[in-house]
Order: C-alpha cells, then structure tokens, then sequence
C-alpha cells in the first residue's frame, strides 16, 4: 500500500468514526431524560450470552437467559428472562409473588427509548411474556407485591 | 461548560441533574464508545444500539462512580462488555482461533480496549488536519471517501472538475493533508526521527 493509500485509509476511518459518532450523539444526550435518582436498582446479575463457553459454540439457536436481582438485598425480587427468536418469556421470583390478597397485581414493564412503554402482569406464578420484544436496548420495572425495582439497562 | 472542564466538574453537576454537563460528557467520550464498538466490528445497527445502552446505563451509575477519573474506564469497560454481550446474543461471536497467538479472546479485548483511546485520538487529528484544507479539497476527499463508493462521472460532475483530474487533485490534497498543521504535530510529536526519510 503506498504512503497516499495509507493516509486515505486512515482519513476514512477517521470519517466513518465521525459519522458514527454524529449519529448517535443525540441519542446519548436524550438518555440523560431518562435518570430515577431513586429507584431501586436492579443489576444484571447473569446473562447466557457472557458464559464460558459462549464464544465458542454456536449460539444462534439457543435462547439467551437473563437474571436481574439486588445482590446485596436478601429481601428484593429477582427476574429471570429468557429470549428465543425475539419473544420473551420472564418470571418475578419472589416470596410476595402469589401470596397478595385477591385483586392485587404485580406488573412488569418494559421500557425502550423511543417507545411507549409496555405493561404486562404477571400471573400468580410470577410468570409473564412480552411477544415481539425486538433487539436494542430495554430495561425492566416490576411493581406491585413486595418491593418495586428498575433494572440496568441492557442490549437485546 | 466545555470539554476542557475538569472531569470532577462535569461529573458532579451531571449527579445533580444538569443536562449541559452530561452533554459535554458526551461529546467528550462518545469517540471512545465508538472505538471501542469499532474494534470489535459491530455492524451500524447493533452499534448504535450498543452505544445508547452504555449511556442509558451510565445515567443511572453517575452516582456510585466513587472517584470521577474512573469514568473513562468505566465506560471502556461498560462498552466492550456490551459489545461481547450483543456478539454473542446475535450468534456472530467468532470462535476461538487456536492459531491465534494472542491467547485467547481476552487477550484480543484488552488490546482492543486499550488501542480504543488511541484510535479516538488518531481520528481527531486526522480530522483537524481535513479541516485544515481548502473547501474545494476537503470535499473531494469526503466524496472519494463515501460508502458505498461514488462514480468518477459523478464526482466530476457534481465538482465541476475533469475525469482525469480528480487522482491528480486527491494527490495534492492528501499531500497537503500531511503539511497541516494537525499533522505536522503529530509527526513532531511521535516520529520526529522519520523526518527526512531515515527509518
């Protein structure tokens, strides 16, 4: 490659990485109309797609598992999700799941930058899905029985 | 607010709600995410998709940064995680190469996490250098350099310039890209014993 071809290269790169970074700046900016100073963080606590192993089978197929909890609140609901081909089946685990007085619901909603947000409830067994979920990023927040609690937010 | 600010500044009227501060952290560490996502070839959707979950996560983490110097770590790290993560998810996570010297996939991403900051850097001069040029050739250059490519009549035409002029003219103005002053400064600063042809 010659010296001009080189520099062409790079100029390129350099061009394409501003035109990444032009595209997503205002969204970066946005996600600042999206801080809960007080919500009860619930943090990734498991993903399939980051086991050992995962980098060297073949993925595609199987679906990709999720676990959100507080780790250093015995007390905290966690949630489980698992994803296969975009539909998403979750499950609040939880001692407050099932046990509430009749008429009292836990919901889980799910929330995308974007988006309107999409309520579901769960069944007595904590059990709920969200048909179509899609890809991007989306968090999680239960409510209802127990304490409520906000996932991070992750990439689907 | 400017992106000189002190990082401490930033972050601390960021947690208090300010949107001028976080967009000033924006600007200042977007080239970072971007190079991050770039070393590990994420295609445009799944990139931006990358780039907005680290901001998303980072506005609710403003508050346990302990020390507000950790943020650029933090967001190397954040990024390279969710690269990995949506690689995997997609199913397009290469396998391990056993050829590969390197020793393994973590050793690939330290590097590709450490040489990030340095391409962000890289970019930003070349790109002050671009700015450097007269209008005429800096628009010839980002025409030469669109994706997919432009035809030669098209250039041409819409630069009012010959056919045959246009890898003359792209000569002279990558010629004149490396005597900017953007990149005379790197030169000096990097590889002043190259100067004047010795290796």
């Amino acid at each position: 490659m010659s010296e001009d071809d080189e520099l062409f290269a790079a100029l390129g790169e350099a061009v394409a990485a501003r035109a990444d970074d032009d595209r997503r700046r205002a969204a970066a900016k946005a996600a600042f109309t999206w801080r809960t100073v007080d919500a009860e963080l619930a943090e990734l606590l498991h993903d399939s797609a980051l086991d050992a192993g995962a980098a060297v089978r073949s993925v595609a197929a199987a679906p990709r598992t999720l676990s959100f909890g507080r780790r250093h609140d015995q007390d905290s609901v966690t949630l489980e999700l698992e994803i296969t081909d975009g539909d998403l089946l979750g499950q609040v685990i939880g001692e407050a799941i099932g046990t509430t007085q009749p008429g009292a619901t836990t919901t889980v909603t799910v929330q995308r930058p974007g988006d309107a947000d999409v309520e579901v409830a769960v069944d007595a067994g904590g059990f709920f899905t969200v048909p179509g979920v899609g890809t991007g990023p989306v968090r999680f927040r239960v409510q209802g029985a127990g304490a409520g609690m906000t996932t991070d937010w992750i990439t689907l | 607010m400017t992106v000189t600010e002190p990082l401490s500044t930033l972050v601390s009227a960021a947690r208090k709600g300010d949107q001028h501060a976080w967009d000033t952290l924006v600007d200042r560490f977007l080239p970072l995410v971007g190079a991050v996502v770039r070393g590990h070839r994420l295609g445009a959707a799944d990139g931006d998709d990358v780039s907005q979950t680290v901001w998303l996560r980072l506005v609710e983490h403003l508050d346990d940064l302990r020390e507000p110097a950790a943020l650029p770590g933090w967001i190397r790290t954040t990024t390279r995680h969710e690269c990995l993560r949506v690689l995997a998810a997609r199913g397009r996570m290469r396998p391990t190469d056993p050829q590969d010297e390197a020793g393994g996939l973590d050793a690939v991403e330290e590097d590709v996490a450490e040489t990030a900051l340095l391409a962000a850097e890289r970019h930003a001069v070349l790109l002050a250098a671009l700015a450097e040029l007269p209008e005429a050739r800096r628009d010839l250059l980002l025409l030469l350099l669109e994706d997919p490519p432009v035809a030669y009549e098209e250039i041409s035409r819409r630069l009012g310039i010959p056919i045959g002029s246009i890898g003359p003219t792209r000569a002279r103005a990558l010629d004149q890209l490396r005597r900017t002053s953007a990149l005379r400064g790197l030169a000096a600063g990097d590889a002043a014993p190259a100067e004047g042809g010795a290796r």
